[in-house]
């Protein structure tokens, strides 16, 4: 039954909403009567906006490069939860916890939200006019700007981000577009590519039968960590495959290993020919093997290896057979074998087990081919940072435009990068959140967040053939004064080349762009429904065909690491946590409240220490240590981590930020401003493995902060029981 | 009428829970299972919970005086069993996601003053807020210690401006002096179950997941309706030989790994956990 | 005063069977008009001790509300309560403050239901203490919740939607029982007031006059009324006893009947009563020094008051220690390997300081009532007094905190949890309440019963003449003034 609804009473109050609102103003009503708040009527609401209804967008999640495929919740026009997109061939619907936080980047209230231009020493806020007229002047048509004069430093970037950035450049005749990753991984594909012919293989994980890690942390932040750890459930299931992780300080994936094993830092290339002696050893490859091979190996036997690594001679033929026994196995390798003046020999050590074992074209395969070359990422260099550097201390570099990468944070001191950049006359930072970098530079552009802005993305890792990814945004912008990216870059292009006219703004450049690569999809959909699909689907997929690998078995030389002096007892390795990564993400309060999974410390940084050299040296948790190496000194306290090599101390990078808003200054140190300068020879590199240091107390003890309790086993509780993996019947399994 | 609900009230009272059988008419008895050998200690669902539930953050200092607001944690154990009898170890570490049991017979329930915390007709243990008046004596008396309170006005700072825009509208956002906890996501089930209900029929399996469900990237976490019993989780109990209504399992099986956590204190928990394995022979 | 005492009805033969003197527990030269004189004196003019006692408290009581007022603004956070330290010191105190208050009931109805006279000049305070021991722990009840301003929801009242407080928790049990309790022990005390008031009543001016005109509801001091008035008293005291018995017995199954390692113990209702009991007899003891000084009453509480009064709290000790002890023994020996794992962290772990100051403040020092000194050295006896009590209290911190810390959850467990400045200001507040409540009281109403102390000397002054011979022969024989040693 439909009651009479409306009284008198009632009445007047609409009466009063509506007709008499002004009379009522100043009688100081509610907040609607008084007009502060107006009533919006959703009976022409926009489009897919249902109050109360959440609707899922897809798009792209730039959090790190693995592009996973996300769908974003969206409620009254407000973006409230991701979650993975089902239709990409990476998330496959799942999302990490970085992934996840993209959010809180995009609300975070630490935003710029308005341009700043550099005055008398100090940033402060100006309006998107001055700003534009100050790039005008600088960069616009009648800039005398030419050739190498102008660089633009990003981090990993990719798509037709990377496209109009080049495109931008070349306008000035410039090459310069520099790739900065504090966390490359540039000397192991280096090495890849020379054993296997290209630098990031496709793993199958789901068909090894055995996984034998170096160090890889491909589970917590390697090439494609979301992929990854669906596949790892794959081979976790019946048969169950075994993973066996060898590492100085246990990772994330470490910790889900059947067997794992501490070894010295920087022999994992000589433990890796160690192995490949024994394998050798096999009738079947006798007569086969190239001499080379033979020559390089035949110094490794297990005893000597045994001395050398730390792992135990009985060990190393466990490792060996178990290798042999369970084929096809897959040999991968992390920053640990990489991170050091030889990691690139050592890495190709590593990589040459999966050669012996004959693990191409089984586990291991070459992505395909990308049609579009121009859009794959570039991977970000430390080598590149350090000769733009150089360029910039000669006074070579006149303008210098920045997004994507925060070098005055990750760069090593030696670097003098923050000095460097006082020599640059005009410098550009393009970022949502004023960084350590961006603090430094002439002019500071806000940008749109990752929610708020188009994009196209090319995946690292492209497990499923070839994918475009598409960003689009999930909600509009929370701040009238921040623009695109592509906006930005577009605006000045447009003056300085007739043909960017036609593009009033990055969209419907990107649009063009995509529409324009429709040939090469084989679709046969009209412009606009390739487009709209696109949008909805979050990526563009192609069957491309993996490739073959070759297995180039050149001469190699494994030096022994470099003994650890009286000055410096302790190697010191930074470890990577999956959701601070180089320190980007430490604005984020959600990541900074969770527990690094090893440690489950929060909101700080902390020295891992073994147990038995902390009592040698009489370290209990909570001492606050001085670590000190050749380059410099870092403070942090002291907890007791039994998964550290005994003579290794490691610290987590992504803290000791000194900007970046509210939730990342003021916690932790920043473990980079201690790296040693010491270079991969074959790639120029920074080894971020091979530091050394010593250690000194204060005195001074404080709480660590952290979800564990005074006791972290189990004291005789089935909480988490262990079955032997023989007993269980995976198979039988639903 | 409501005499008559006071009595119908009083029999469930009487009646010891849970029995054989109970959820044989009910169309929904939400349960899980947690995989331990896949799980692998990524956090991914912990951050999943923040962002579905509005968690607040606490910040350092107030974490470290243990008054965090995670409703699923990580748990990470060395050694197995009793303690760590390696200097290293080896076999790795030991990852547990924590999180509400939703225990049939909750040693919260019975004695909060208020009612606050109840048994809902689909076999959750439920959290009213506004009638909760902040004993704390249903987290004394809970034996994972996974309920949370309000210990400060927490809102005042977790959010921030703009951050506040993200919060759930579907969730409450708790102040200070109530107790929460894991709802399995709750908001997402009623809804679910209202959309079913409209349509005639019931929710199908996967149709609606929790949070940590829906996140984990290897699909740790299975959660479903135990009531059908064609569904994946009904289907994993079953192999697993877990029955809600037990405290000792009969394992008739060799070499299926289904337990519940501190079974043996009859608090019939409605998440299995999978026994973790690992090769020793590596 | 025409009333009737207690008849004699075979007064000749109780009299053949004396052989020994009865205890003389008033001294002999006590004259009823003394007795009005010296109660009403401390309505008017106590020691200055009083005002020191009195503004002390209450300059506790203000840091408390302080400390709740700081509470409220902000949080439970600020008393660094957390996720398995939930309690802390607000629910220890508030057992503490229960249990003070059973031994007021002990006096006031046990004893008089068997005619032990030697409670009459004493049972009027414990009785007091009882109320507002009560009212303190009430309000540690509120303190602890953390919607403070929802607290009537835990009360049965009626409401329009049927919702009603959960009937199987403890805490409702125990809202219930201290409600009833404090209901019946306020009401107690006033009734036995009654005749005391009048004669307040009597002798007072102005704004004090008409309070007691009110409140002495016309009492006329008839036959009929003293009839009327014995009846209903003894009634009342039949109930508040067994009602004594069944509140801690509920405090107690708020740890019973949950799983906790450290609660989940059968013996723990007798084990909280005799513990309530316990406590309850130190306090007498302290307050009985503090009020014979601060207000002269050293005619009425006498040695041998206090000697009885000793006895009771020595072997009330022993049955609590035995209880005590032999839930441990159980613990020990039985097989729940997490309560025994609990037991042994007691006695080790971080609160062991506190475990072995309890095993010695409430099990090795009553032994120290039984020198003679102790009992009558005063000073010396109301500090060991407060030390049973600080002992009773660490009981009471041992059974919640340890609990908390090593609970069935090893990943939950708590090191060196220690409470913040704000639960330990809402104890000296709670301390504070209590006294400055308990010091109003005695300075506003008779805390010595006038009219059951003059029934005592009319008695003794019955027996002391009749039993005059063999008096003087026990005198003969060595024994020492005042009765047995």
């Amino acid at each position: 039954m439909i009651k009479h609804t409306m009284d008198r009473r009632d009445f007047l109050r609409v009466l009063g909403i509506s007709g008499a609102a002004a009379t009522l103003a100043g009688c100081g009503n509610t907040a609607i009567e008084s007009g502060v708040e107006e009533v919006m009527s959703y009976v022409h609401p926009q489009d897919f906006v249902v109050p109360g209804i959440g609707v899922f967008y897809a798009s792209t999640c730039t959090q790190c490069g693995s592009g996973c495929g996300i769908m974003g919740k969206v409620r009254e026009g407000r973006v409230l939860k991701l979650e993975g997109n089902p239709e990409s061939g990476i998330s496959g619907g799942k999302i990490c916890g970085l992934g996840q936080a993209a959010v809180q980047a995009h609300y975070n209230p630490d935003r710029l939200h308005t341009p700043m231009l550099n005055m008398d020493g100090g940033l402060v806020p100006i309006s998107w006019d001055r700003a534009s007229q100050i790039l005008d002047e600088r960069l616009g048509a009648k800039s005398s700007l030419q050739g190498d004069q102008i660089a633009f430093l990003s981090g990993g970037m990719s798509g037709h981000q990377r496209v109009l950035l080049e495109n931008f450049l070349d306008s000035y005749g410039s090459k310069q577009h520099v790739c900065y990753d504090a966390l490359s991984d540039a000397t192991g594909r280096a090495a890849t590519k020379a054993v296997l012919g290209t630098e990031q293989p496709l793993w199958d994980l789901s068909k090894s039968r055995l996984i034998l890690s170096f160090g890889s942390d491909f589970l917590g932040n390697g090439v494609s960590p979301v992929y990854m750890a669906r596949e790892f459930a794959k081979f976790r299931k019946a048969p169950r495959g075994t993973l066996i992780q060898i590492e100085p300080r246990m990772t994330l994936t470490g910790g889900n290993a059947d067997r794992w094993y501490p070894i010295k830092p920087g022999t994992e290339g000589i433990l890796a020919l160690g192995i490949a002696h024994d394998l050798l050893q096999h009738p079947e490859f006798s007569g086969s093997v190239p001499q080379e091979v033979l020559d390089l190996v035949k110094n490794y036997d297990r005893e000597t290896v045994s001395d050398i690594t730390g792992i135990g001679a009985d060990s190393v033929r466990l490792i060996a057979a178990q290798l042999w026994n369970n084929s096809p196995s897959l040999v991968v390798a992390g920053p640990a074998v990489y991170g050091h003046a030889y990691g690139f020999s050592n890495m190709a050590a590593v990589q040459l087990l999966n050669i012996i074992l004959g693990n191409r074209g089984k586990t291991l395969q070459g992505q395909a081919e990308h049609p579009f070359p121009q859009m794959t990422p570039t991977p970000g260099t430390y080598r590149a940072l350090a000769e733009l550097t150089q360029k910039m201390q000669s006074g070579q570099c006149q303008a210098l435009l920045i997004t994507g990468t925060n070098p005055v944070f990750t760069s090593p001191s030696q670097l003098a990068f923050s000095e460097a950049m006082k020599k640059v006359p005009f410098k550009v930072a393009m970022v949502t959140h004023l960084d350590e970098t961006a603090g430094q530079c002439d002019l500071v552009l806000p940008l749109l967040s990752a929610m708020e802005d188009f994009g196209t993305h090319v995946a690292d890792y492209q497990p499923e053939g070839v994918e475009v990814l598409i960003q689009q945004p999930l909600m509009e912008k929370l701040y009238p004064d921040t623009r695109g990216f592509g906006d930005i870059l577009l605006d000045v292009l447009r003056k300085r080349k007739a043909d960017y006219a036609a593009f009033p703004d990055y969209y419907s450049y990107l649009k063009a762009a995509v529409v324009k690569a429709k040939p090469v999809f084989q679709s046969e959909e009209s412009d606009d429904r390739f487009w709209e699909t696109a949008l909805m689907k979050g990526v563009i997929k192609w069957q491309g065909k993996t490739t073959a690998l070759e297995a180039k078995l050149g001469a190699l030389e494994v030096p022994n690491p470099r003994e650890l002096s009286t000055d410096y007892p302790f190697y010191f390795i930074p470890s990577i946590r999956p959701d601070m990564r180089d320190g980007r993400h430490a604005h984020l309060p959600w990541l900074q409240e969770s527990p690094e999974t090893m440690t489950t410390i929060v909101w700080d940084s902390w020295v891992e220490i073994h147990p038995k050299t902390a009592a040698e040296m009489q370290i209990k948790e909570g001492d606050v240590l001085v670590l000190q190496s050749a380059t410099g000194s870092i403070q942090a306290k002291a907890y007791l981590f039994p998964g550290i090599q005994p003579d290794t101390v490691s610290m987590p990078l992504g803290q000791g930020h000194t900007q970046m808003g509210r939730y990342a200054t003021g916690v932790g140190a920043n473990p980079y401003k201690i790296m040693d300068a010491v270079f991969d020879a074959h790639t120029g590199e920074l080894a971020l493995h091979a530091t050394r240091v010593a250690i000194r107390k204060t005195g001074d003890n404080q709480m660590v902060v952290k979800d564990e309790g005074p006791t972290n086993v189990q004291h005789g509780q089935k909480l988490v029981a262990t079955l032997s993996a023989d007993q269980a019947r995976l198979s039988q399994e639903i | 009428m409501s005499l008559s609900n006071l009595i119908q009230n009083w029999q469930m009272f009487r009646t010891r829970r849970p029995y054989e059988d109970q959820y044989k008419d009910a169309p929904y008895k939400w349960a899980m299972v947690i995989d331990l050998d896949t799980c692998i200690g990524c956090n991914a669902c912990t951050v999943a919970c923040y962002a579905e539930n509005n968690l607040a953050v606490v910040g350092k200092e107030r974490f470290g005086k243990g008054q965090a607001m995670h409703w699923i944690r990580i748990e990470r154990y060395w050694g197995e069993g009793e303690e760590m009898k390696t200097d290293f170890p080896e076999r790795g570490a030991q990852y547990l996601p924590m999180l509400c049991q939703q225990c049939e017979a909750a040693p919260c329930e019975p004695v909060c003053p208020v009612g606050a915390t109840h048994h809902s007709a689909d076999g959750l243990n439920t959290q009213v807020y506004n009638r909760c008046v902040g004993s704390r004596y249903c987290s004394a008396n809970c034996p994972y210690k996974v309920r949370y309170f309000n210990w400060w006005n927490y809102p005042e700072r977790a959010w921030p401006n703009p951050l506040e825009l993200q919060l759930n509208p579907d969730v409450t956002v708790r102040s200070k002096g109530v107790m929460e906890k894991c709802t399995f996501c709750m908001q997402r089930l009623r809804a679910g179950m209202d959309k079913a209900k409209t349509d005639g029929r019931i929710l199908a399996d996967g149709e609606v997941l929790t949070a940590c469900a829906q996140a984990c990237p290897t699909s740790a976490i299975t959660f479903g309706n135990l009531a059908d019993k064609k569904s994946k989780v009904a289907r994993m109990w079953k192999k697993q030989q877990v029955d809600l209504a037990k405290n000792v399992q009969d394992k008739t099986e060799e070499g299926i790994r289904g337990y519940r956590v501190l079974e043996e204190l009859n608090t019939y928990p409605s998440i299995v956990y999978l026994e973790r394995l690992r090769n020793f022979a590596a | 005063m025409s009333h009737s005492v207690h008849s004699h009805p075979q007064l000749d033969v109780q009299i053949e069977r004396k052989f020994v003197p009865k205890a003389k527990d008033l001294g002999p030269d006590v004259s009823w008009a003394q007795i009005n004189k010296d109660v009403l004196r401390s309505l008017e003019k106590p020691r200055p001790a009083f005002w020191i006692i009195f503004f002390s408290a209450l300059a506790l009581f203000s840091f408390g509300v302080y400390c709740e007022v700081y509470q409220y603004q902000n949080g439970m956070g600020v008393a660094d309560l957390n996720n398995p330290q939930v309690w802390g010191l607000y629910i220890a105190t508030f057992i503490f403050w229960i249990g003070m208050g059973h031994s007021g009931t002990l006096l006031s109805a046990l004893l008089h239901i068997i005619h032990a006279d030697w409670r009459k000049p004493i049972y009027r305070y414990s009785e007091a203490m009882t109320t507002f021991t009560l009212l303190t722990a009430a309000l540690f009840v509120m303190v602890h919740l953390g919607r403070v301003w929802q607290f009537y929801y835990v009360v049965a009242y009626p409401n329009e939607r049927w919702v009603w407080p959960n009937f199987t928790s403890p805490l409702v049990w125990d809202a219930t029982a201290i409600g009833t309790y404090l209901t019946s022990s306020l009401l107690f005390l006033y009734m036995g007031m009654i005749p005391d008031l009048a004669i307040c009543r009597d002798n007072a001016r102005g704004a004090r006059r008409a309070l007691y005109k009110f409140l002495s509801l016309g009492w006329q001091g008839t036959d009929r009324q003293w009839g009327n008035f014995k009846v209903a008293y003894m009634t009342m005291a039949c109930f508040l006893m067994p009602l004594a018995v069944s509140v801690h017995s509920i405090v107690s199954t708020d740890f019973a009947v949950s799983q906790n390692p450290g609660w989940h113990v059968t013996s723990f209702p007798p084990y909280f009563v005799l513990g309530a009991l316990y406590s309850g007899c130190s306090g007498i003891i302290t307050l009985f020094i503090v009020l014979r000084y601060v207000f002269r009453f050293e005619a009425y509480m006498t040695q041998p008051i206090l000697n009885k009064l000793i006895k009771m709290t020595f072997a009330i000790a022993m049955v609590w220690t035995y209880l005590d002890l032999i839930e441990y023994a159980t613990t020990w020996y039985g097989s729940d390997e997490v309560a025994k794992a609990d037991l042994v962290y007691r006695a080790t772990g971080d609160y062991a300081l506190q475990f072995w100051g309890m095993i010695f403040c409430a099990m090795v020092m009553p032994f120290t009532l039984l020198i003679r000194y102790v009992r009558h050295n005063y000073t010396v006896l109301l500090i060991i007094s407060l030390i049973l009590n600080l002992g009773m209290w660490l009981e009471r911190f041992q059974i919640i905190t340890p609990t908390f810390a090593k609970s069935h959850y090893p990943w939950t467990w708590t090191s060196h949890w220690w409470p913040s400045w704000v639960q330990w200001g809402m104890v000296a507040g709670s301390f504070g309440w209590f006294t400055m409540l308990f010091m109003l009281y005695c300075k506003i109403f008779p805390s010595v019963s006038m009219y059951e102390v003059k029934e005592m000397v009319h008695e003794q002054n019955l027996e002391g003449k009749l039993a005059q011979p063999v008096s003087e022969h026990a005198h003969e024989a060595g024994l020492p003034e005042g009765g047995q040693a």
